[in-house]
């Protein structure tokens, strides 16, 4: 123990004193030289013949001094600087290699950084609120598996807060969307309609001017905006003004009293918010007293000491106490409950199991990028045993060795990693757009500290992964380098066996990645065969919205609707023009009824509900719904006529079954029309996603239930070349209403599916760049065991081999590998497939079709990949190959 | 930092390190004097060349078997000497223990295999 901390302080003492004992080491080698020398003299030499003989008899003396310095073992740092020196240099030898290796670690390492950034910005980063963690999502829901979650009414909300004992701070928010008056032209602006201290709630300060304050709340109060950061500066320019500025909104001066920073909004993204008392929806009598009219989302903070469990338990007591105390709003046996999750997880919850496939695709990548500049290194090893067991007869340690090597893949690392970031950064847009399809989270995504971390780590660890194998299998043996010299050959079995393992994990991991991204690839294109219901070719659709206080009775809405259809219709390339509340596929929100038949009394309460959709007479023809039976709307069914509705094959199916529905009635205990006769049955469509099942559809006439949103145009030529047709018509009827979301319904449809589109391209690509890799790896493998297998070949085909054979004997080797990998990787593949499910639609992880279609690609690319070298083996000359032997 | 060591050099570098304190063992001296002491009194037989001498004086002196200090040399210049410690002397007749019961060793072999 004592001589172990005395040799401690020896080397301290040596690593603190370093110049000195340098000069000391100087000066006792040129005495050394100088005493040699004099002894040389004295021996009868000339004075310039001792010295040189001096000098060759001591060798070295740089050599002498590394050797010294090795010894005093703490001069690391020293080393280190000699080793990247040294590593520069002798990579600067073989620019083809480098470039090579450098590349290939460039895609890799920028892939991880990329997918990292985002991960990190979304995932990992805390929300940019104050306390965020104790931010949670109340969500009130019913048994029923058509409505996962209905929102709160002013009732609810008013008695959540005063009941709940976990929660503190409850605020409210919806968005509507309104006309906003005072610029250039008339604007539809999404607002955001929340409590007046919603931005206190999640403490966000104001960027410009205030926040709400509660006396905004009080009724008459003068209506009050505040703006979105993006909005502020996309509409006004960042103007620093804009606060005290007056817009004309539903009819009332509405004054901008502040501008939000630029975070992140929740839950949508909005251009301006007010607080609840200026929507003339939200502050109705109407609304605030009716308890089941639920439009509200509601947030909430955890009081100090409370757990989100502790707050679940809370809301469900709260919400069964509600439904003891009116019983007219909470059906016994409809599973009402409430309960709460953290505002993080609902941000990033749609994000998430994306994001880590694509975190584990890249890695993926890595790895197999990893494998095969490892096996670059090996054959460069090979061709530099030479030179390394040299230095290693020369003095030099196999730490030092092992250290140098690490040295240099740690440097070609650095250098791919550096790549890799500009890489990342330049694709950091796309990114950003694909993950704002996901969360509104999107925004915060960017290449910053942490990422920066995560880059050099990557790099640092990937240097130390490829490079550690090659080391290790360095065993630089004077002798045997200089016997195999001889027979050009190198490398013994385990540096082969190692060469083989690496291309086996190479194919395993390939063909797991090709596998995710195959799957992805059949479920979007399932996506695409799905038959939507309706025909999306040659229809334009465009968004409406009408301002609510200046059309505010029924029928102004109706004969803004008329109008609008009648002058779009009178154009020839029309065929035909509708109504409806909004666009199939266009992220519009269920209006769900309740009802019942007539003829089957059921209780308000335990009532069923519908979809319930309001379209203009040519609807069904526009956008190609079949009629299934019945008739549609026509002319006829006209305000005050006798109500009709038309239902799908859905809600005729659960209802009637092989009944004919036409003819029955049904009621939505409204007064004025009390009972609704069925004349038609259409059928279904998936209106709220392909992926989502059709729902139980009821259809009323635009003339009877005045009431619409978007407007549809079948085209006879291609559906663009109506849109300056539609913008004029709108602004005949009325200048100041806009018209915005112009797109084709095959737009719409297509749009739909980018996220998983996007997805599936994005793993397509990685998996893609995995294949080139790997084909890479066995082709170079293959070609090095070929080119030191030349002998053995030569001799085997002057013993009579024929060339087929040898072809086949270097197509089986590079094949034995590849399926053996292929073995591993599904093992991998069903382990993993579960992950990937929640990604898939109408396709299982372990879809059969897929892995065996791309194992069948994998064989193939790794076949070519084989060809070359087996080809060139069969083409080895007996007689070159023996003569060099 | 623990290198795996070679069993020749091992050897090589242990025989170098017994005769070496055992020079020193006679009277202190600097690096040159001790490798012309070792091939004089080897009549040239053992040649010990200054890049094994310099980092095994170093090591020996990590090991505190050996001390060192500057003095003047024959030719009136300033030299590092080296000299045996008291851990020296005792590392030293553990050392030639070993050697010679080796030494006894290979020869027993020798003569009757």
């Amino acid at each position: 123990m004592a001589l172990t901390t005395r040799k401690l302080w020896f080397r301290l003492q040596s690593l603190r004193s370093r110049p000195r004992l340098e000069r000391e080491l100087d000066a006792e080698l040129a005495m050394h030289l100088e005493l040699e020398t004099e002894k040389n003299r004295k021996a009868g030499m000339s004075e310039e013949e001792a010295r040189r003989a001096a000098r060759i008899s001591l060798g070295g003396v740089d050599q002498t001094k590394e050797q010294v310095r090795d010894a005093w073992g703490a001069g690391a740092l020293e080393g280190l600087t000699q080793d990247v020196r040294y590593g520069l240099r002798s990579l600067r030898q073989t620019p083809a290699f480098t470039v090579a290796v450098v590349l290939t670690l460039a895609l890799g390492i920028g892939a991880n950084t990329a997918i990292f950034s985002v991960v990190n910005g979304v995932l990992l980063r805390p929300l940019p609120y104050g306390e965020p963690e104790r931010l949670v999502v109340l969500r009130q829901s019913l048994a029923q598996p058509a409505t996962p979650s209905i929102g709160f009414s002013e009732k609810e909300l008013v008695d959540y807060r005063a009941a709940s004992k976990t929660l503190e701070g409850l605020v409210e928010y919806h968005t509507m969307s309104f006309t906003l008056l005072g610029g250039a032209e008339a604007q539809r602006v999404q607002t955001g309609v929340v409590s007046p201290d919603f931005f206190d709630f999640l403490g966000v300060a104001p960027l410009l001017g205030r926040n709400f304050r509660a006396e905004d709340d009080l009724p008459g109060a003068d209506a009050v905006l505040m703006l979105s950061y993006d909005y502020w500066q996309r509409r006004h320019g960042g103007d620093p003004k804009v606060v005290g500025k007056v817009f004309q909104m539903n009819n009332r001066p509405h004054t901008v009293v502040g501008v939000l920073p630029n975070v992140p909004q929740f839950p949508n993204e909005n251009d301006v918010y007010m607080p609840s008392s200026a929507c003339p929806f939200r502050s109705s009598q109407r609304t605030r007293e009716n308890r089941a009219g639920r439009m509200l989302s509601v947030y909430g903070r955890l009081r100090p000491g409370t757990t989100l469990a502790q707050a679940r338990s809370d809301l469900a007591a709260v919400s069964s106490g509600l439904a003891a105390d009116h019983a007219d709003f909470y059906p016994r046996g409809s599973g009402f409950t409430a309960s709460a999750t953290s505002l993080g997880d609902e941000l990033t919850l749609r994000a998430r199991p994306t994001l880590l496939v694509l975190l584990g695709a890249v890695g993926c990548v890595l790895l197999i990028a990893c494998a095969n500049v490892a096996n670059l290194m090996l054959s460069r090893m090979l061709r530099r045993s030479r030179e390394l067991a040299m230095r290693a007869a020369l003095g030099a340690g196999r730490g030092r060795l092992v250290r140098q090597l690490l040295t240099e893949s740690t440097l070609l690392a650095l250098i791919g990693g550096v790549i890799g970031l500009a890489l990342a950064a330049a694709g950091l847009d796309l990114l950003v757009a694909f993950t704002a399809r996901f969360t509104t989270r999107a925004s915060e995504v960017g290449i910053d500290g942490p990422v920066l971390a995560f880059t050099l780590a990557v790099s640092v660890l990937t240097g130390m992964l490829f490079g550690a194998l090659p080391a290790l299998t360095a065993r630089p043996e004077l002798a045997e380098v200089m016997k195999e010299e001889s027979t050009r050959a190198g490398g013994g079995s385990h540096k082969r066996r190692a060469r083989s393992l690496l291309v086996v994990s190479q194919v395993a991991f390939s063909f797991m990645l090709l596998i995710a991204a195959g799957l992805m690839l059949r479920s979007f294109w399932k996506l695409q065969q799905v038959d939507p219901g309706f025909r999306t070719d040659n229809v334009l659709t465009a968004g409406v919205a009408l301002n609510w206080s200046k059309y505010d009775t029924d029928e102004k809405v109706r004969a803004f609707g008329d109008e609008l259809v009648r002058k779009v219709e009178a154009d020839p390339e029309v065929s035909s023009a509708a109504l409806s509340f909004g666009v199939p596929l266009g992220q519009s929100n269920a209006f769900n009824r309740r009802f019942q038949i007539e003829g089957r009394p059921v209780e308000q309460s335990a009532r069923p509900t519908l979809d319930y959709k309001v379209v203009s007479p040519r609807y069904f023809e526009t956008i190609g719904q079949r009629l299934v039976r019945g008739r549609a709307f026509e002319p006829k069914d006209e305000h005050g006529g006798a109500p009709v509705a038309v239902v799908n094959e859905s809600l005729a199916r659960h209802y009637w079954g092989n009944q004919d529905p036409i003819g029955q009635r049904v009621s939505f205990g409204d007064e004025e029309e009390p009972w609704v006769t069925i004349v038609g049955v259409v059928g279904d469509v998936r209106y709220y996603g392909l992926d989502r099942e059709p729902g139980q559809e009821l259809y009323r006439p635009f003339a009877q239930q005045p009431g619409w949103g978007a407007v549809l145009v079948r085209t006879r030529v291609e559906s663009s070349r109506v849109v300056a047709l539609l913008r004029r018509a709108v602004r005949e009827i009325d200048p100041e209403q806009p018209v915005d979301r112009i797109r084709p319904l095959s737009e719409v449809r297509s749009e739909s599916v980018a996220r998983p589109r996007v997805t599936a391209i994005l793993l397509g690509v990685f998996a893609l760049v995995a294949l080139v890799i790997t084909a890479a790896g066995i082709g170079g493998v293959l070609a090095l065991s070929v080119s030191q297998r030349t002998v053995e070949i030569g001799v085997r085909m002057a013993m009579g081999a024929e060339r087929s054979s040898v072809l086949r004997m270097i197509l089986e080797q590079g094949l034995g590998l590849v399926i053996g990998g292929l073995a591993l990787g599904l093992v991998g593949a069903v382990a993993l497939s579960r992950l990937i499910e929640r990604l898939l639609f109408g396709v299982p992880g372990t879809d059969p079709l897929t892995y065996l279609a791309v194992a069948l690609l994998l064989l193939g690319v790794a076949a070519i990949a084989c060809l070359l070298p087996a080809r060139r083996a069969a083409s080895v000359d007996p007689l070159v190959a023996l003569r060099h032997a | 930092m623990p290198e795996a060591k070679d069993p020749r050099s091992d050897l090589l570098q242990g025989t170098l390190d017994l005769l070496i304190l055992r020079t020193l063992a006679a009277a202190p001296m600097h690096g040159w004097g001790i490798s012309q002491r070792i091939q004089q009194v080897s009549d040239s037989v053992l040649v010990v060349n200054q890049g094994s001498l310099y980092p095994a004086l170093y090591r020996l002196e990590e090991e505190g078997w050996i001390a060192s200090e500057w003095g003047a040399s024959e030719n009136n210049r300033r030299a590092k000497f080296y000299r045996l410690t008291r851990n020296g002397e005792r590392q030293l007749e553990r050392e030639q223990e070993n050697w010679q019961r080796l030494a006894s060793a290979v020869f027993r072999v020798l003569e009757t295999a």
